[in-house]
């Protein structure tokens, strides 16, 4: 089962290692990736739900500037419910302090956390977390 | 100190608030106070009362009362008890509690009070720097917390991408890729280097005392000219200058160019890249003791609502450009050492001016 990848980094660098860690480790090609936070929020609202593929995961960075990891997430939790469904957030942290890392795991759509820089075996734990918790009854969320 | 030390005298006998202001005028501004109520509107009129004398045995309340309930209300004045009376025991807990700085007995000699009025003067003016240095620390403890958080992710944000990089480099197949990479790993480095160079001027700023010389404007911009000509043109970016100066002018040379470099990196770097006539104005006018600088270009603009947040330290408007945060900071760092003032006019979408005013030293 392959899913889309959307990455969200205000690092160009840090966006073409998402890239090639994604489609080098797991050879998955469906990898978007925006140094704008504002243009993701764009091409997300364009796409609508998606309902026929599984969920796209979209790794995002929090510090960035204009507009933040948090303030996407705000924005994205207004998004309509069955558009919030078609993705799966996951929190890119560095060398945050506590009160940011508790703030961005605070959000309800935010699910995973992941540590930059982006590494295979973590690449891998992850997608082993997220395939895991997909069989689980969404009864409660959203 | 400029102006006479302020001070209130309470006395339920008026022939001593008399005695007291005719002998006390010349040297200090005295106010007078028949009973405690009018002395709590007077300290409220006059906050920078420095130093209060009160009489012991009053009808209402004893002095020692007086002072003990008004301390918290009334917290800087420096508070002196006059008395006649051996009433030793409550003036020495008093003392001991506090609520008064020392006493001086009845009937004074004008020494006496003098001397007194300059001790507690003294205590006085080291209470109010030390509640000035107490805010000073503050502040600059925010700072320090606010910046240690941005320094650390500023720094390891591109060395943790250059480690990922190399984590990358293992899977990469085709030089091209590699190439693509180090490319950007290029763009992560010179970035941190920006960062630290930033962080440099900063310190030097905090730390530095002014080093005056005489500048000469035409040879300022010549130099300025020379360090922007190869990008300038690599980016079909017009760099105009312009120079008035019709009197001597002294300044520190090291703060002027931060300030000028600083605003024409900006400049050059927050273009509009598809426009044609890209441009960088560079203006100086050097006349009736004042240098006034413009630094405009016809780039991307400010947003309106940020004109003022764009000089926090690690404020970022836009994401187009990596800036080091630091940079407007450091300009109006660096003007307020010169005593300068700096001004925003800018345009979403159509360009910004900057006008700085500095004064001759």
């Amino acid at each position: 089962m392959k899913h889309r990848f959307i990455v969200i980094d205000d690092s160009e660098l840090d966006c073409f290692i998402a890239e090639k860690m994604i489609k080098h480790t797991i050879e998955n090609e469906q990898v978007i990736a925006f140094t704008e936070a504002a243009r993701a929020l764009e091409y997300i609202t364009q796409q609508g739900a998606v309902t026929d593929q599984p969920k796209a995961i979209l790794l995002l960075d929090v510090l960035m500037p204009v507009v933040s990891g948090f303030d996407f997430v705000e924005a994205f939790e207004q998004l309509p419910p069955d558009v919030q469904r078609s993705y799966l957030l996951v929190a890119l942290t560095s060398t945050m302090n506590k009160n940011d890392l508790s703030r961005i795991s605070g959000y309800k759509s935010v699910k995973h956390l992941l540590d930059k820089p982006i590494t295979a075996e973590a690449l891998l734990a992850l997608l082993g977390e997220i395939d895991a918790t997909a069989g689980e009854p969404l009864a409660g969320s959203l | 100190m400029p102006g006479k030390i302020k001070i209130l005298y309470i006395d339920d006998e008026p022939n001593n608030l008399t005695g007291f202001k005719a002998s006390f005028r010349i040297d200090y501004q005295v106010f007078t106070a028949l009973d405690t109520t009018e002395a709590e509107i007077i300290l409220e009129k006059h906050p920078d009362i420095h130093v209060i004398f009160c009489d012991q045995r009053m009808p209402v309340k004893t002095g020692v009362e007086f002072f003990g309930e008004m301390r918290s209300r009334f917290p800087l004045p420096v508070r002196i008890l006059l008395t006649a009376y051996t009433d030793i025991e409550s003036v020495i807990d008093a003392i001991n509690h506090g609520h008064i700085f020392r006493y001086v007995k009845k009937p004074w000699n004008d020494a006496d009070i003098m001397s007194a009025i300059e001790e507690a003067n003294k205590f006085y003016i080291s209470n109010s720097l030390l509640t000035v240095k107490n805010e000073e620390l503050k502040i600059a403890y925010n700072e320090l917390d606010k910046f240690a958080y941005s320094v650390s992710h500023d720094i390891r944000g591109p060395l943790s991408g250059i480690l990922g990089a190399i984590n990358v480099a293992a899977n990469l197949n085709s030089v091209t890729e590699m190439k693509e990479m180090l490319a950007l790993m290029e763009k992560s480095v010179k970035k941190l280097d920006v960062f630290i160079l930033s962080m440099h001027d900063y310190y030097t700023l905090q730390r530095g005392e002014l080093q005056l010389t005489e500048i000469d404007m035409n040879y300022l911009v010549a130099g300025m000219q020379d360090m922007y000509k190869v990008y300038a043109n690599a980016h079909q970016i017009s760099f105009t200058a312009e120079v008035n100066q019709q009197e001597p002018f002294r300044c520190d040379a090291f703060i002027l160019k931060l300030i000028l470099n600083n605003l024409l990196s900006n400049a050059f770097k927050y273009q509009r890249k598809e426009l044609d006539n890209k441009r960088v104005a560079l203006r100086i006018e050097v006349s009736r003791g004042t240098a006034t600088f413009w630094v405009a270009d016809n780039g991307i603009g400010i947003p309106r609502h940020h004109t003022e947040e764009i000089f926090t330290l690690f404020f970022r408007a836009t994401s187009q450009e990596a800036g080091s945060g630091f940079g407007l900071y450091n300009v109006k760092d660096a003007l307020i050492k010169l005593n300068g003032d700096i001004k925003v006019d800018s345009v979403l979408g159509e360009g910004t001016t900057f006008t700085i005013t500095i004064p001759n030293k």
